[in-house]
């Protein structure tokens, strides 16, 4: 499913939080975004799912304006931070709500959940625990998991290796890599992490003050050398 | 002394930007409004009291009678501290990680919390009293040894206030250590020979007025003692407040399983349930709302407390209402909490307003019952219980869940408050006014002009109305919220 991205600005105060005029990104692509702290990546998702209002423009999710109806919820996941959590539920309680959100039977939730074994490691599921007393990684998982539970085809993670363990970051990159292979569905991943975002995202968006200044094409993963002079750059500045 | 200033200074700043607060002007003027409003209420009993002790008992002095009274005072200071004063706990988080010695540090805080100028707010009482009684015998000397003596004693109250929730926060079960202490307080008084308790507080008062050391010592020591006792407790409790306990797993995974057959509202019915059952903040609401609400049913069904037409007519119409209107008059705040996950669901927001009306609708059943016992005793009629019942679960819901478009503070979900959700807007206001007012207007007026069987008849016709269009008027308050979302979820985000 394409996502569009028109005339879109979005200010908090005097400081420019995002300014794209055009931008698309074709169904079945698969991008990362990158930039440091405040260039715009966490701003760009809520206005893209409608959590925050634009000064300015429009994001289309497929045929929709998402700040006119909501038909694009259906299939479209998505995972920011822990607002996302109901945290008084237990993993397989919030797996069960989010699936029955999506008309999903518990049986398919759980064959769905079983999925992600590997990723879980033995921590998430059957600890009779509330996920507010889960660690910081267990939560990341979580909130991923229910995420990409509906199978949405557009699926949208802001720093989903943060917290993560080495081996889990590695295990979600695979994840993600066949998801999208499998479905087609667009997914676009916000991370500080530059080995990661390169190794798993065939197109890279860098940020920087609102705006996206390059557009790179990483299908042969040759972007980490344009990455590493343009951080490079800034620290030596 | 310098990290007292700090403390105090940064609590300043902390109330000064309080998100709540600081955007909306209209909560600020109600809230100096208030305080004036208060200050003057108190200020007019401080000069009138004297007047009206001298008319009543014309052989004591007036402040003798006043000092007999003291504990009155006292336990009406101990409940108003509830609605607002933070507990030391809650203040503590911030610094503890700085290299400052806990004890110091919890030592600061209650010594703070002893200056408040909170302690000096029954001044607008005492001191007019005193002007108008002390100073003719004992001159400003007198005066000014008197008002210290009282200060002293509401700083003990707020140590005593500052125990009380301490332990509070812990198990609810400790209310009965205040209930405890002011009935056997009440039991000594009432039933033991020359009313003791009210004879000391007098000699007490006396003790501060003729500067008499002993008094002194005495009020030192209690507030000496109780400062070592929040002092040791606070100690104690300080882990349990700011961390994790180690064994987080639950006993039991509740499934509520009759409620799969009705789909995506009775999982957001099963969410109600478990919001309320697993999170501090919201079982401790819950549960206060429902003691009060039995507490009506069993005043209505068991005393004759409330005869009479006009407190029948109150009170039944209450006791259907207070819970709703403790739990409804928030309805979003907890949500405020995981905001962003219900919104990126669609239509999430309309079916669980629908699973909050229908719960709400089936908690108020109970009241219902209770009702029974005076219609049995020909105290009511069924007809005049069910009416109201009826014009509750209309009416007055439609007025309460319009607050889902206004609430737009999250409150937390677990912690050891029992703050409100103070109204910040002007909406707000006004709905919890029409929610608390309106019935009992629309049924005098009524009354006035109807046979009460007529006035019942017509409650519930409103009320039918209301119960028959749920689904559209929520739709409608849901469209609304839809329309204000992005201010909501910013507010709700910031007050997190």
């Amino acid at each position: 499913m394409e996502i569009k991205i028109e005339q879109l600005r979005k200010n908090f105060g005097e400081k420019v939080a995002v300014d794209i005029d055009g931008y698309t990104i074709h169904s079945g692509d698969m991008l990362g975004l990158v930039g440091n702290n405040g260039a715009g990546k966490t701003t760009l998702f809520r206005l893209m799912l409608d959590l925050l209002q634009a000064d300015n423009g429009n994001v289309h999710i497929g045929e929709n304006n998402v700040s006119e109806n909501e038909d694009w919820k259906a299939h479209t996941g998505a995972f920011i931070d822990d607002g996302f959590l109901i945290d008084y539920l237990t993993p397989e309680e919030y797996f069960h709500f989010v699936g029955k959100m999506y008309g999903m039977k518990k049986e398919e939730v759980d064959e769905r959940v079983a999925q992600f074994e590997r990723f879980m490691n033995g921590e998430v599921i059957g600890h009779k625990k509330l996920i507010r007393d889960y660690s910081a990684g267990n939560k990341q998982k979580i909130g991923i998991i229910s995420a990409m539970l509906h199978q949405p085809q557009v699926l949208i993670l802001d720093e989903p290796f943060n917290f993560l363990d080495p081996s889990s970051q590695s295990i979600i990159k695979h994840l993600l890599k066949e998801y999208n292979q499998q479905t087609g569905a667009t997914i676009l991943v916000s991370s500080h992490n530059l080995n990661h975002t390169v190794d798993v995202c065939p197109r890279i968006a860098l940020m920087e003050h609102g705006h996206i200044i390059r557009d790179i094409d990483n299908q042969d993963g040759s972007a980490e050398k344009e990455l590493e002079d343009y951080f490079n750059v800034n620290v030596m500045e | 002394m310098n990290l007292y200033k700090i403390i105090k200074q940064n609590q300043k700043l902390a109330e000064k930007r309080n998100p709540a607060f600081d955007t909306n002007r209209f909560a600020k003027f109600l809230m100096y409004f208030m305080i004036v409003y208060w200050a003057a209420l108190f200020l007019f009993m401080g000069v009138m009291l004297p007047f009206m002790f001298e008319g009543l008992v014309p052989n004591m002095e007036p402040y003798h009678i006043m000092n007999q009274g003291i504990l009155y005072v006292m336990l009406a200071d101990f409940l108003i501290r509830f609605i607002g004063q933070p507990s030391v706990s809650q203040e503590i988080k911030p610094y503890l990680l700085m290299p400052v010695k806990r004890n110091k540090l919890i030592s600061l805080l209650l010594l703070k919390s002893g200056l408040d100028s909170y302690n000096f707010l029954w001044f607008f009482v005492y001191v007019p009293f005193a002007f108008l009684t002390i100073i003719r015998f004992y001159g400003f000397g007198g005066m000014f040894l008197y008002l210290i003596g009282i200060w002293l004693v509401f700083v003990f109250n707020n140590y005593w206030y500052l125990l009380c929730k301490l332990l509070l926060g812990e198990k609810t079960l400790w209310l009965l250590l205040p209930v405890a202490v002011f009935g056997v307080l009440g039991v000594a008084e009432f039933l033991l020979d020359g009313l003791p308790i009210s004879r000391f507080t007098m000699n007490l008062g006396e003790g501060f007025i003729e500067g008499n050391p002993l008094s002194f010592l005495f009020i030192l020591a209690c507030i000496g003692m109780m400062f070592f006792i929040n002092l040791k407790l606070q100690q104690k409790m300080i882990y349990n407040e700011i961390s994790k306990k180690e064994d987080t797993k639950i006993k039991r995974v509740s499934e509520y399983k009759f409620l799969d057959k009705y789909g995506e509202v009775g999982e957001y019915l099963r969410l109600e349930l478990k919001l309320i059952a697993r999170n501090k903040t919201v079982k401790t609401q819950f549960r206060m709302g429902f003691i009060v609400m039995m507490a009506f049913s069993f005043l209505v069904a068991f005393t004759d407390v409330y005869d009479g037409t006009g407190m029948i007519r109150f009170i039944c119409l209450y006791n259907y209402a207070i819970l709703p209107i403790m739990t409804l008059g928030q309805v979003m705040s907890f949500e405020g909490n995981y905001i962003d996950g219900l919104m990126s669901r669609k239509e999430s927001i309309f079916n669980l307003l629908r699973a909050k009306y229908y719960l709400t609708t089936c908690i108020i059943v109970i009241p219902f019952l209770f009702m029974l016992f005076p219609v049995s005793k020909e105290k009511m009629t069924l007809l005049m219980a069910v009416a109201y019942l009826v014009f509750v679960m209309g009416f007055v819901f439609f007025m309460l869940l319009q607050l889902a478009v206004y609430n737009t503070r999250t409150l937390p979900l677990n912690a050891n408050l029992m703050k409100g959700n103070k109204s910040s807007s002007t909406a707000q206001s006004i709905l919890m006014g029409c929610t608390f007012g309106l019935p009992l207007i629309v049924d005098s007026m009524l009354s006035a002009f109807l046979p009460e069987e007529v006035v019942h008849i017509i409650l519930i016709i409103i009320g039918m109305g209301f119960m028959a269009t749920h689904n559209l008027w929520i739709k409608n308050i849901y469209q609304r919220f839809m329309k204000r979302r992005y201010k909501n979820m910013e507010e709700f985000r910031a007050t997190r």
